[in-house]
């Protein structure tokens, strides 16, 4: 077990070094669909925690049994049942909630983060591993998802989480909240981190 | 006539209005993944379109016929066990999901099995992108906007038939190769300027994605303007009163929501 | 031959295994939660009905008063130019059984995608009682203006008989309606749903004041049943 990652490892990695969204571009539908407002995008990140954590808990406890041709079925398979299950407790108790997110909590499915890291962690990992890897990876991606929501509210509305931040005399830039701001902040937002990273690097070659 | 209109409108905002991946943004992958070339990014166009088309016929059938409540299948299976009157209320669309995501993946390994031995052309161009394709949001987003025409309408008039699901997947997959072929020419051009380190990749091809969104919103409002052209005006009806919705009423959730209601207090 | 251990079938026990888990799973969590969704679909449309029909003041003063509207639901089926359309229409009666007014909830094609609305009639059908937004995804800050409440409340009071007009600049015309600046689409839409309806649905709208008598609402008896039970 000597090379193999430590819980705490694996947690810490997920959420920045590996984040998800801006070092491993993984989950992108999600990311542009769901910023334009604080609330869902918190909303979206729970929902794909959740998913996470779960998938690769019953993923590592039955890794043994796995057959390679397989694999993916059952990946899916569990996948699919915890999307599910999140989309009707959402529409059981956060039903406004639900129905702005409409179709992206079923596309949960088909977000390669989870697939990933069942495929990459849960699969070969212990149940404990791979669980602090689901909830680094979530929290990640919930950071990724908030910063951009972040920019996306402020920006577009003047407001965060349905509150006036910004003086009464900023013009909304309405572009933020509609489809093409997605694209230019997660774009610009990519670019900084990158450039971080280049600055990072280049600090630690001297 | 009205029936080719609808058609006709449901084409258009799948292609253009609400295009998939700069309206919707499914399909974000393979859009910044598959698009440094124009050849790659036409063949995975034309891979999408050929797969979210039969996805949509399977996922359309089984929506139909198995899953909604009264639906044949479930009622016919179920009425080996039940009384009809609860056979025909069987709701299985808490399975959708699963459903489609399998019905997506065998579609998947079908088309590829019977493209490769039939069409080995076809395959060549490509037959690559097709594994891809089962974890394309764009193809499971599909299948999902059809059910939400076919279970989520109040009457079942409104429900979609076949084509009007069809003709969603079709243009819709067009929709997602116009995109995608279209940013790879720009893609193309870019190799060649100088852009700033951190930019290059990912996050330049998002940005020109965004700009590509604000010429895409330029479509906005087209679907309106020709229905207002082509349709009809209001003129004539004939009328005629169905009795109440008595199954909606007799059920008990309706009656708890009621009574909820009748202590609704404003603030 | 290969044996059974090698099949297909074998290798597939574990598949097997989870799908039969993870249905039963889901068969739990439908029993359970599905009759949660199903009130919380209902009750978004029947919460608003008072407000439409009374107006928001005497809708709250009769909540208040622990009072509520019986709400019976029924379907009126038009056919224009050949196509079947369908409107779902609230009834509501007061408790003793008078009318005090219709809902119908109505859908079009908006600047951007579909809007649904529920749109409030008095007991005779001649005048508009309120609109009331429930699906709409028009631009943000300038068509989902539609939703704002002082925009809305123009049609309060419009009289059904004439079709309503979009205008510019001149508020509190009757039968014109103020067209939101930068959004005359999304205003043109909202009272082109509300004139098409209004249009289809007059002629089998009102009830006749003797059969509204005569059937007071059996649905709101029964509601009232599992009041008095809880």
């Amino acid at each position: 077990m000597a090379d193999s990652p430590t819980p705490f490892e694996r947690f810490v990695q997920g959420i920045l070094p590996e984040n998800p969204v801006y070092r491993q571009l993984l989950g992108l539908c999600p990311t542009l669909a769901v910023t334009n407002g604080m609330k869902p995008a918190l909303t979206m990140a729970c929902s794909v925690g959740f998913v996470l954590l779960c998938a690769n808990i019953v993923i590592s406890l039955i890794r043994n049994l796995l057959k390679p041709h397989l694999r993916i079925v059952i990946f899916t398979l569990t996948i699919a049942t915890f999307v599910t299950i999140a989309d009707r407790f959402l529409a059981a108790y956060f039903f406004q909630m639900s129905k702005t997110l409409g179709p992206y909590i079923p596309l949960i499915i088909v977000n390669c983060i989870i697939i990933c890291r069942c495929e990459v962690c849960a699969s070969k990992q212990g149940v404990v591993t791979a669980a602090s890897d689901a909830i680094g990876q979530a929290l990640g991606f919930g950071l990724a998802l908030s910063s951009i929501a972040a920019v996306r509210e402020i920006l577009g509305t003047g407001m965060l989480f349905g509150i006036r931040v910004l003086p009464d005399a900023w013009p909304d830039w309405v572009i933020m909240v509609l489809p093409p701001g997605a694209f230019i902040t997660l774009g610009l937002l990519l670019g900084c981190v990158n450039w971080i990273g280049i600055l990072k690097a280049r600090r630690s070659a001297k | 006539m009205m029936y080719l209109l609808d058609i006709l409108l449901i084409s258009l905002t799948a292609a253009l209005i609400n295009n998939f991946v700069l309206y919707y943004f499914v399909g974000i992958c393979p859009f910044v993944g598959v698009s440094r070339k124009v050849e790659m990014a036409f063949g995975m166009g034309c891979a999408v379109t050929f797969v979210i088309s039969i996805a949509a016929l399977i996922s359309w059938s089984i929506t139909t016929m198995v899953l909604i409540p009264g639906a044949p299948v479930s009622s016919f299976i179920a009425g080996f066990f039940l009384p009809e009157q609860a056979a025909a209320k069987i709701d299985l669309t808490v399975l959708s999901y699963i459903v489609y995501i399998f019905a997506i993946a065998s579609s998947v390994q079908f088309v590829e099995m019977y493209v490769r031995k039939y069409f080995p052309m076809l395959y060549g161009s490509f037959g690559v992108f097709l594994p891809l394709i089962t974890t394309n949001c764009a193809i499971l987003f599909a299948c999902l906007t059809i059910m939400s025409h076919v279970t989520g309408v109040d009457n079942p008039a409104d429900a979609w038939d076949l084509g009007r699901a069809i003709a969603l997947a079709f243009f819709g997959g067009v929709g997602f190769t116009i995109a995608i072929v279209i940013m790879s020419g720009i893609r193309e051009e870019l190799e060649l300027a100088d852009i700033p380190e951190p930019f290059q990749g990912a996050a330049i091809t998002l940005i020109i994605g965004g700009i590509l969104a604000i010429a895409f919103m330029g479509f906005t409002g087209v679907d309106s303007g020709i229905r207002d052209a082509l349709m009809p005006p209001v003129e004539k009806q004939v009328s005629t009163i169905i009795s109440p919705q008595a199954d909606i009423l007799s059920n008990p959730s309706t009656f708890a929501a009621l009574d909820i209601l009748s202590h609704v207090r404003r603030p | 031959m290969r044996s059974f251990k090698e099949s297909n079938l074998f290798q597939a026990w574990l598949v097997l295994l989870l799908a039969t888990a993870f249905g039963a799973a889901l068969a739990g969590i439908q029993t359970k939660l599905g009759p949660v969704i199903e009130a919380n679909k209902t009750r978004e449309t029947l919460a608003k009905i008072p407000a439409l029909v009374l107006g928001e003041d005497p809708a709250a003063a009769l909540a208040s008063q622990k009072k509520s509207l019986s709400i019976t639901l029924r379907t009126i089926e038009i056919e224009r130019n050949g196509v079947k359309k369908f409107y779902t229409v609230y009834d509501a009666f007061f408790e003793d059984g008078t009318l005090a007014g219709y809902v119908a909830k109505a859908s079009g094609q908006g600047y951007a995608d579909k809007i649904e609305l529920l749109l409030g009639l008095d007991t005779e059908g001649k005048t508009i009682t309120g609109l009331f937004i429930l699906d709409q995804k028009e631009t943000p800050g300038l068509g989902n203006r539609i939703i704002e409440k002082p925009w809305r409340d123009q049609f309060l009071d419009q009289a059904s008989a004439t079709r309503l007009v979009v205008g510019k600049g001149n508020p509190g015309k009757a039968n014109e309606i103020d067209a939101i600046s930068g959004a005359t689409i999304s205003s043109r839409s909202v009272t082109g749903i509300v004139n098409n309806t209004i249009t289809d649905i007059k002629a089998q709208l009102v009830i006749p004041p003797k059969e509204a008598a005569e059937k007071p609402a059996p649905p709101g008896n029964e509601t009232g049943k599992i009041k008095e039970n809880t």
